[in-house]
């Protein structure tokens, strides 16, 4: 049993890697307090759902329920504690369980596999391709009879190959969860992320670029009995207040978090373009750089809404200590992949099996690029980075 | 002049702790550290105590808590796990949720588990006892932790209801080797939200919970053991914090109002009493009648929502099935689901609705009294 944790005195009550407010920085990754600076006109509509007692599910998670899945172009959107929580209860909900695999990336936030192992499957990893996505060909290769489902993960705002995915899933009977945390309003081929599986699985954390003021997650899917399903796995399987259909879980959007996604879902396309407009500034810079590497980005084929904006920059920590000392927050989405994780032990995978997702994870920095970067910073991050491969 | 009763008026708290709770909205939303901010672990400091343990870990909830609590012990597949049937879903849920086995044992009249239930439900794939404080009154857990010691068990409690009981001057929570308790709104002390904590006296038990509600995360970029995300919003956690300062306060007062309703029922319906040593907090007040249908529609016509927690046991719901319960395995719980009903009890209600319930109840009992005289 892992009791690495239990050293005494360690301090586990800290933030994720992306959400640690580097406040003394100009150029910043957190930008929380200017995004609620509005925050008196969110408040009224807190305080009177508050008031009204109504903390637990109810209308005001209905009403942003129903407006998430509109732009999400999803038919159903199902409001649950977290965006892990919307990975672990849509496996759960297929049946994926114990001597079950589940296809997915090894370059991915520790959620996606928390939640494959959770619900009792194993994952299986295959590589990623040079824009940090799933290459469907090796999930072609990876299927075995015990494969129960695919679990493509949009990494940073960009769709994956979703139609090779789905012509894959489809002769092998196999379903896809999206991982599209990064996604909200991501498309491929015109298509929304989070739409082309049974269950689109999104993130509402606090620096997701649609966001709550705590954890919060939404399962969309377009079956009107998968979406049943989910409402009843994220109330304890209760039909009514007396009846228990199955035993399940707990895992509820809290009311008052809905009232603040959906203030700031009316921003989501002023969010979302603020984001590729910052990306594409950056990327018309800094391209001519020599030792920057920007990623395919397929730009007919998809909208990338950049959740994250990561490059490859040789001497990559070398860079990031300099533009830190440029007062610019450069950050690593993540410089340890998931089968190389102490975690991972049990999976029996070694350094070298999925070279490029160790390649991307050795060489990655993000920049800030959400949508309170102002008009100045992108210059700065631009002539930091060419000041220090000069 | 009272028109009714209402079963819950969350507003009220609320209002009367308006400026204070808008200040701390305010001052969490301007923060942005809205995910294990420093207000977290303040609230775990005071858990702690109040749960009556060394070490508290703030969660996403009450059933996950009951969740990670077997997690953290585990406790999974192959493995049984022996709970009451009259408790809430979430109870039983937990155990399946971690893939182990749902045992039931029959309760005593207070609705408790009964230890000697317990002991004939021990097999030996028995791994732990998730005995619950229902209503908010202690368990039995004297007897229970000598048999737990015996068979070589685990002891969860599932204080979810009990925040602030005692036996024998000590509080529920630091009782067993996990407590697990809930921040529901509709909980003694509650959020605006779900929220939940363990408590525990085992420093290595509450660092490996805290490594399961956060991913796994030894530090920033090393996963240990792949988990979930079980979080108790920093929000939650300044509002619980500041009402925690006011629990004692407000147990005091669920302590009057059942005192109150006893001595004006005790001759009308079975009401419940604090057994030598028990600390009870009232989450519910529960009386027992052989006419629960006629006394609730009464009331009904009187304005007074009563609630019956809980009408359909757990062995009996639909998601039971498969464990092979039928009716009539656990006659003690079965008899007093059928009589069982809850008043209005929170510390808001004032002195006129207390007196306006029991006036509704003796009036009933006044005409049935009148009826069977003919």
């Amino acid at each position: 049993m892992p009791r690495e944790g239990a050293r005494s005195g360690m301090n586990l009550n800290f933030l994720p890697a992306q959400y640690d407010a580097t406040d003394a920085k100009p150029v910043n990754h957190s930008y929380l307090t200017e995004q609620f600076a509005d925050y008196p006109a969110i408040f009224e509509k807190l305080a009177e759902v508050v008031r009204r007692g109504d903390y637990t599910l109810g209308r005001a998670v209905d009403e942003f329920e129903d407006a998430f899945a509109e732009a999400a172009g999803a038919k159903h959107a199902i409001g649950v504690g977290s965006g892990t929580d919307a990975l672990f209860l849509s496996l759960k909900a297929l049946g994926v369980g114990p001597g079950d695999e589940v296809i997915t990336t090894p370059f991915t936030f520790y959620a996606t596999v928390g939640a494959i192992v959770t619900a009792g499957a194993r994952p299986v990893f295959v590589d990623v391709l040079d824009d940090f996505n799933i290459d469907p060909v090796g999930i072609e290769a990876a299927i075995t009879s015990r494969t129960k489902a695919l679990l493509p993960v949009h990494w940073s705002g960009k769709p994956c190959r979703m139609n090779a995915i789905r012509d894959i899933a489809g002769r092998h009977g196999l379903a896809i969860v999206e991982d599209a945390c990064h996604a909200i309003t991501a498309t491929y081929k015109g298509r929304p992320a989070g739409t082309f599986g049974i269950a689109g699985c999104f993130s509402m954390h606090p620096l997701k670029n649609l966001n709550v003021w705590g954890d919060g997650g939404m399962v969309c899917t377009g079956s009107d009995e998968f979406a049943a399903k989910i409402r009843l796995m994220r109330n304890h399987g209760l039909s009514d207040r007396d009846t228990c259909q199955m035993f399940a879980y707990n895992s509820r959007l809290d009311t008052i978090q809905a009232v603040v996604g959906h203030h700031l879902l009316q921003k989501l396309d002023w969010i979302s373009e603020s984001r590729i407009r910052n990306a594409a500034y950056l990327d018309a810079g800094l391209g001519g750089i020599k030792g920057v590497t920007i990623p395919p980005r397929d730009g007919d084929e998809v909208r990338h809404v950049y959740h994250i904006y990561s490059l490859l920059f040789e001497a990559r920590d070398e860079l990031r200590a300099h533009l830190e000392r440029r007062g610019i927050d450069a950050k690593v989405h993540y410089p340890t992949p998931m089968h190389l994780q102490p975690a991972a032990a049990a999976f029996g995978y070694r350094r070298g099996d999925f070279a490029m997702a160790e390649h991307i994870s050795a060489y990655t920095l993000s920049l800030p690029v959400h949508e309170f970067v102002t008009r100045e910073q992108p210059d700065t991050m631009i002539t930091a980075v060419g000041e220090f491969y000069r | 002049m009272i028109a009714g009763v209402p079963f819950v008026a969350l507003g009220r708290q609320f209002e009367a702790h308006e400026e204070h709770l808008v200040e701390i909205f305010r001052k969490v939303g301007r923060s942005g550290a809205y995910v294990m901010g420093p207000q977290v672990a303040e609230f775990e400091e005071a858990a702690a105590k109040a749960g009556g343990a060394g070490y508290a870990v703030a969660l996403a909830n009450g059933t996950d808590a009951l969740i990670l609590a077997l997690r953290a012990l585990g406790i999974g597949r192959g493995d049984e796990v022996i709970t009451a049937p009259n408790s809430f879903i979430a109870s039983a849920g937990a155990i399946a949720a971690v893939g182990a086995t749902i045992r039931f044992a029959d309760v005593n009249e207070d609705l408790n588990i009964d230890p000697e239930a317990v002991s004939r439900a021990i097999t030996g794939r028995t791994r732990a006892i998730i005995p619950v404080h229902l209503t908010g009154r202690p368990a039995r857990m004297t007897e229970l932790n000598a048999l737990a010691k015996a068979r070589g068990l685990f002891v969860i409690e599932d204080a979810a209801q009990a925040i602030g009981a005692e036996l024998e001057g000590r509080r529920v929570g630091g009782l067993g080797d996990i407590g697990c308790f809930s921040l529901h709104p509709l909980k003694n002390l509650h959020v605006y939200g779900d929220g939940g904590f363990v408590t525990t006296n085992d420093e290595g038990l509450a660092a490996r919970i805290r490594l399961l509600r956060n991913h796994g995360l030894r530090d920033r970029d090393h996963c240990v053991e792949w988990s979930i995300n079980s979080r108790l919003d920093t929000l939650q956690a300044a509002v619980a914090t500041y009402k925690l300062a006011l629990l004692d306060k407000w147990t005091r007062r669920f302590r009057s109002i059942a005192q109150a309703y006893r001595a004006g029922l005790q001759d009308c319906v079975e009401v419940p009493v604090d057994r030598d040593g028990e600390y009870a907090v009232y989450h519910n007040f529960v009386v027992l009648t052989d006419h629960r249908r006629e006394l609730m529609a009464h009331l009904a016509a009187l304005g007074i929502e009563t609630k019956v927690h809980y009408p359909i046991l757990l062995h009996l719901q639909e998601a039971a099935r498969l464990l092979g319960y039928k009716s009539g395995d656990f006659p003690v719980a079965e008899r007093t689901a059928q009589r069982m009903m809850s008043l209005p009890i929170y510390p808001e209600l004032s002195s006129d609705e207390i007196e306006y319930v029991i006036d509704g109840i003796r009036s009933f009992y006044c005409k049935a009294a009148k009826a069977a005289r003919g």
